[in-house]
């Protein structure tokens, strides 16, 4: 990986981009992306991930705002970067009729790489997809054919990786492994912008999450940040407590609620967190269970948004 | 250069891997020079069939009914003495019957050795004398009788006509059809070829897919180009040693060939392109391409000859770029006409620098 000239590797500046009559696709955001961070944009579907996304890789123009990826002003001169940032497109679907290697090998020489057969194997293997070399790709499965993606998207090496909800339309498992991938993929010190509906992916993956709705970003930050600004507090879960217990915790003179037939109890921080614990512990009360309730970027995104989302979709 | 190469070897091995790719260009012209070379080819079953009542039992009859059949014009079947010849015709839908009368070669036998006898021996031809069969068969009696007359007299024709032919050798129809199907797989494999490429990478995200590398759209364009010459290039030598070998057709593959090869696959890859650029989904991509390629293929003379058309619609064919190709090709591989064969390349050309031109120009792998 070449030393970067700069520790900031995207720059947007109120970047905005409309289309007829009057559809704000992005809505004048900003936001930068620190080398070797994975950043991620978390947003519904139409929210204006995608568009975002595709204006920094060069392939839609924006109507206003300045964008930096790399050093370069992207409206003037991409091709300056091209070889530098690796892309993986939203729906990725590799050639049909090209075998993984095949594949892998084709793309990297339209980068002007040659490859060895060692280089081609490895970055197969480093992909997972050691043992599905001989098939064309249309055979590989949902998670495999996103796996080759990710395989194109590193040909060159890139300091920059651009992708487009990698692990949409993906199964639990296939999910954890793109993961894993991309974890790896950071730790040799890639910066990543990641687009994605999941909350759990972002928390999981980003140091930073940016939170996108109706083009706009509402809400920026570390998630631990951001579920510290938005979130409610770490609480104790007594379930099964009930009234009773709640009547009884209440009356030793700690702050408490019932939801569902469970006590919280909120703690501002960890030493009260020690105290209550202690306390509630020597209480009697009956309940099946206790232990320690953290809220999560979906509560955060609940409480900012007003809705859950599923599978990208808004709920009521 | 590399990524040119990289992206012919990648495209190659994709269409050579698809199975609907492969039977289209390769297969499937050779299928059509063997079904059209099979129904028009002149061996067989060619000679008309002429039903003859011989009701003479001498060796006369004989020897004209073997001349008859020594011309390989019409082949004689025998109608039974005992029918009644017209109503024969009628319940056996015939167009043409001859009539041997009874005595026949008697009659001949008297008239040869009594000089006073003045009046010829008649034979009757029965049919329809519109038809095209009626004529040839007529024509073929003629011959027969004129033929029998010499012999029976002694006497031989002091005019005859030799027929001389003027183009290399005698063409037959498949002779005609393999340069128009040649010009038809140019057509196929780049319009249609291309007009679906173009919608499956636009739809399938593949066009931004290759935006995002560093192959430039001009070397795409190359690149497909380069592959659909090759594959026009495998198609045209199956195309011909298939028609070697079924039918002994006689062509002639010249440089020019392959010039009209490449121009036309230059041509009809823009016109691909073109419509490419406009349509958005595959479906409404092939409905397009079939709509502007099927008319194209029935009026420019890839099938029948543009002569054969009332005139309306052979000035439709003037303004078909396919009718340039196949005639071009026509004159280059059939008639050795290279004065004509170039008139039509010049064409060709100027329109296939058109296409490739706007079409370039309004693709565009980036979003709006």
């Amino acid at each position: 990986m070449c030393a970067m000239s700069t520790d900031v590797a995207v720059e947007v500046e109120n970047l905005a981009k409309h289309y007829p009559p009057d559809i704000k696709a992005v809505d004048d955001i900003s936001f930068e992306i620190k080398s070797g961070q994975i950043f991620s944009l978390l947003g519904p579907n139409g929210a204006g991930k995608t568009t975002t996304v595709e204006i920094l890789e060069g392939l839609r123009n924006p109507t206003s705002g300045k964008v930096k990826v790399l050093g370069v002003d992207i409206t003037k001169n991409y091709a300056k970067i091209r070889k530098r940032v690796g892309i993986l497109p939203q729906n990725f679907e590799p050639f049909d009729l090209l075998k993984p290697p095949e594949a892998v090998i084709y793309w990297a020489r339209l980068f002007g790489m040659t490859f060895t057969r060692k280089d081609i194997d490895k970055i197969i293997e480093d992909v997972g997809l050691s043992d599905r070399k001989s098939i064309v790709s249309k055979k590989l499965s949902g998670g495999e054919k996103r796996k080759l993606g990710i395989a194109l998207s590193l040909v060159n090496e890139p300091e920059l990786l651009f992708l487009d909800e990698p692990t949409t339309g993906l199964d639990p498992k296939a999910r954890r492994d793109v993961w894993r991938l991309l974890e790896e993929i950071e730790s040799k010190g890639t910066t990543i912008l990641l687009t994605t509906h999941y909350l759990e992916e972002a928390e999981k993956l980003a140091s930073v999450v940016a939170i996108m709705h109706k083009g706009k970003i509402i809400a920026e930050g570390s998630p631990e940040d951001l579920i510290a600004k938005y979130g409610r507090k770490t609480s104790i879960v007594l379930s099964g407590a009930g009234k009773a217990g709640l009547e009884e915790i209440k009356r030793r003179g700690i702050p408490a609620s019932e939801m569902n037939g469970d006590v919280l109890v909120p703690c501002a921080d960890r030493s009260e967190m020690r105290t209550y614990f202690a306390k509630l512990s020597a209480l009697d009360i009956t309940m099946k269970d206790m232990y320690t309730r953290r809220d999560t970027l979906e509560d955060v995104f609940l409480s900012l948004i007003g809705q859950k989302m599923e599978d990208g979709e808004l709920q009521e | 250069m590399n990524r040119l190469i990289a992206e012919v070897i990648s495209s190659g091995k994709m269409t050579f891997r698809s199975k609907i790719a492969v039977f289209f260009t390769l297969i499937f012209p050779v299928l059509l020079i063997l079904l059209f070379g099979a129904i028009f080819s002149g061996q067989g079953s060619s000679a008309i069939t002429l039903q003859v009542q011989n009701l003479d039992e001498g060796p006369l009859s004989e020897d004209l009914i073997n001349i008859l059949n020594a011309t390989k014009i019409v082949k004689v079947e025998y109608i039974p003495s005992s029918e009644n010849i017209t109503e024969y015709i009628q319940n056996h839908s015939l167009y043409v019957a001859l009539k041997i009368p009874e005595g026949f070669t008697n009659d001949v036998q008297q008239l040869l050795n009594d000089p006073n006898i003045t009046f010829p021996i008649g034979l009757t031809i029965y049919g329809d004398p519109s038809n095209q069969g009626f004529m040839t068969s007529q024509a073929a009696v003629n011959n027969a009788i004129t033929y029998l007359n010499y012999n029976l007299s002694g006497a031989f024709p002091l005019i005859s006509v030799i027929t001389s032919t003027v183009t290399l050798e005698e063409l037959e129809f498949i002779d005609f059809f393999l340069p128009g199907i040649i010009g038809f797989t140019i057509m196929t494999s780049g319009l249609f070829g291309m007009t679906s490429q173009c919608a499956e990478y636009r739809s399938r995200g593949f066009f931004k897919l290759l935006a995002t590398t560093t192959l430039t759209k001009w070397e795409w364009l190359i690149s497909m180009f380069i592959i659909n010459t090759l594959i026009v290039t495998v198609s045209l030598l199956l195309m011909v040693i298939a028609g070697i070998l079924a039918f002994n057709i006689t062509v002639t593959l010249t440089l020019l060939t392959f010039v009209f090869v490449m121009i036309g696959v230059l041509l009809f890859t823009g016109m691909g392109m073109l419509i490419g650029t406009v349509i958005k989904d595959p479906e409404s991509g092939t409905a397009l391409a079939n709509a502007i390629g099927f008319p194209m293929m029935f009026l420019s003379g890839v099938f029948f000859p543009i002569e054969s058309f009332p005139s309306y619609l052979q000035t439709v064919a003037d303004f078909l770029p396919l009718t340039y190709l196949a005639n071009g090709l026509r004159d280059t591989m059939i008639f050795g006409n290279t004065t004509g064969a170039l008139s039509n390349l010049f064409i060709l050309s100027v329109l296939a620098v058109i296409f490739v031109i706007l079409g370039s120009k309004l693709m565009s792998w980036k979003e709006k």
